[in-house]
């Protein structure tokens, strides 16, 4: 199942890229080769002596939306702009992405030949008498294959983050790994496991009730209710690796596994701490309103989860992989 | 009532760090365990775990970053909003359902986004929220746990995490909807 989904996942992330691609070439989203007419206010005077001046490109909202057919942008563009004129007469635009660019050239932008700049070609430029403001003929550089290319950043920046990720990991696997074996030589764990092991036992058949796992498991679990995510990974792992002692079959998830996880997926969360502040930074009436209705649809998620993995064992195919170990 | 809750729950989670330091360790003392030696003891699996994981979560944080750059989110939201819209889920939200189980940092992004435009006590937003706090990221939560035991098989365990997925949202839709609209 995890093969096909991760073959999925990619498939149908380079297909519909390319598709999206195909689509804004047909379309030409982009405007590639149509030329775009503006005013520039010049900043400082062109010259014969100088051959790069800057301004800033103006233009109504409603006419760059109409040029580029999408919704007109909240406020009338001010882009700066910088222009050279080469020997032979032709100009050549360059516009730094900047805080008042607008989103979509920001976008176009991503795809450019320079990461943070779009360049475009002046056909024409005429001055305004009093030299203070030009109208010209923009052609802005074409831009393709927008989400191929963004398919391809996406799949480097993400392989990055995942090491960043586990890295981050470390400091804090080490400190709760080593709480955790204290209280485990202490004996402080089979106190635990001990007093929830009605309920433990029930969850999980497989795995004896006073088994260091219990204790992990239940830590996870306990820690995952208060949002203390930094403490529960370290502990959901731990349990793991205990599981893990009872797994015949090393390298294939366990029933018992596989129960843990479905309750770690529905993240059944006493205060849902990110939402919360979501909301409040959005200026909400009352930010903690969805306390009652998050535990209602964790606890339906978790319900469901258990459920689906104590009836999803029985499954021919999913016992066979267990037992191919055992034989 | 819900502030009281709120109160009480967020002063057991400051408070719970320190104590089970000072509960843990203090006992292990006091039942005469060695706590530094052993402590250090187990914190070296620390690294090792840590770096186990991490072709586990190379392999899918990159399909995942593949499809949510493609677009096809967009598409499958189009596709899908016809028939969610019966169950009474505002299509605005179906993507968040959607990126929920795949990115943490992608449905922090929908739900903060869906806040600005519809207002984070319109239904909308009430609803974004729900979603949000009604799952964990699954497919993030199965490559760390598996990865960390070497796990490639993973037997009924996507389907589960999907299965749990789905309740949660459903839940979420039937909950706010009923409390809220």
């Amino acid at each position: 199942m995890l093969n096909t989904i991760w073959m999925s996942l990619i498939a149908i992330g380079i297909l519909v890229a390319a598709g999206n691609d195909v689509a804004d070439e047909v379309r030409n989203t982009y405007r590639n080769g149509i030329p775009l007419n503006a005013v520039i206010e010049v900043r400082t005077t062109p010259s014969a002596l100088r051959q790069t001046w800057e301004g800033d490109l103006v233009m109504a909202a409603a006419d760059f939306g109409a040029f580029y057919g999408i919704a007109p942008p909240p406020e009338a563009i001010r882009q700066p702009v910088s222009i050279a004129t080469f020997p032979d007469g032709r100009s050549s635009a360059v516009m730094p992405i900047g805080e008042s660019t607008p989103s979509f050239w920001k976008q176009m932008a991503k795809s450019a030949s320079t990461g943070n700049r779009l360049s475009a070609s002046i056909t024409a430029i005429r001055f305004a008498e009093d030299g203070t403001s030009a109208s010209v003929q923009l052609l802005v550089e074409p831009i393709r294959f927008v989400k191929m290319k963004a398919v391809t950043a996406a799949a480097l920046e993400y392989a990055a983050t995942a090491v960043t990720i586990a890295l981050g990991l470390i400091g804090v696997m080490a400190l709760w790994l080593g709480v955790m074996k204290v209280a485990e030589e202490a004996g402080l764990l089979g106190v635990l496991t001990r007093l929830l092991a009605p309920v433990t036992r029930r969850l999980f058949p497989d795995v004896p009730p006073d088994h260091p796992a219990v204790g992990a498991m239940i830590m996870n679990i306990a820690a995952n209710m208060l949002g203390l995510s930094n403490a529960a990974t370290p502990m959901g792992l731990k349990a793991m690796e205990e599981l893990n002692k009872l797994n015949p079959k090393v390298g294939t998830a366990t029933n018992a596994m596989v129960t843990f996880l479905a309750i770690n997926t529905g993240g059944l969360i006493l205060i849902p701490a990110t939402a919360i502040a979501v909301r409040a930074a959005a200026g909400s009436a009352n930010p903690g309103m969805i306390i009652g209705t998050s535990i209602i649809g964790a606890g339906c998620a978790t319900a469901a989860g258990i459920i689906a993995s104590r009836l999803l064992q029985r499954l021919p195919r999913y016992r066979k992989a267990m037992e191919a170990a055992n034989g | 009532m819900a502030d009281a809750f709120r109160a009480v729950i967020n002063a057991v989670a400051v408070a719970a760090i320190p104590l089970l330091f000072i509960v843990f360790l203090g006992w292990g003392f006091v039942r005469r365990v060695k706590v530094y030696e052993v402590f250090v003891e187990g914190a070296k699996e620390g690294f090792t775990t840590a770096i186990r994981i991490i072709p586990y979560l190379v392999a899918m944080l990159a399909a995942i970053g593949i499809f949510r750059a493609s677009g096809a989110l967009e598409l499958l939201t189009a596709a899908l909003a016809p028939v969610t819209s019966l169950i009474g889920m505002p299509p605005e939200t179906l993507p968040m359902a959607l990126m929920r189980p795949l990115s943490g940092s992608g449905s922090l992004g929908i739900m903060t986004e869906l806040m600005k435009v519809n207002g984070p006590d319109s239904l909308i937003g009430v609803m974004a929220s729900t979603m949000y706090g009604s799952s964990e990221t699954t497919f993030y939560v199965l490559a760390v746990y598996f990865g960390a035991v070497g796990v490639k098989n993973t037997r009924h365990a996507v389907p589960v995490g999907l299965i749990a997925d789905v309740a949660g949202m459903l839940a979420a839709v039937w909950i706010v909807n009923l409390l809220f609209s």
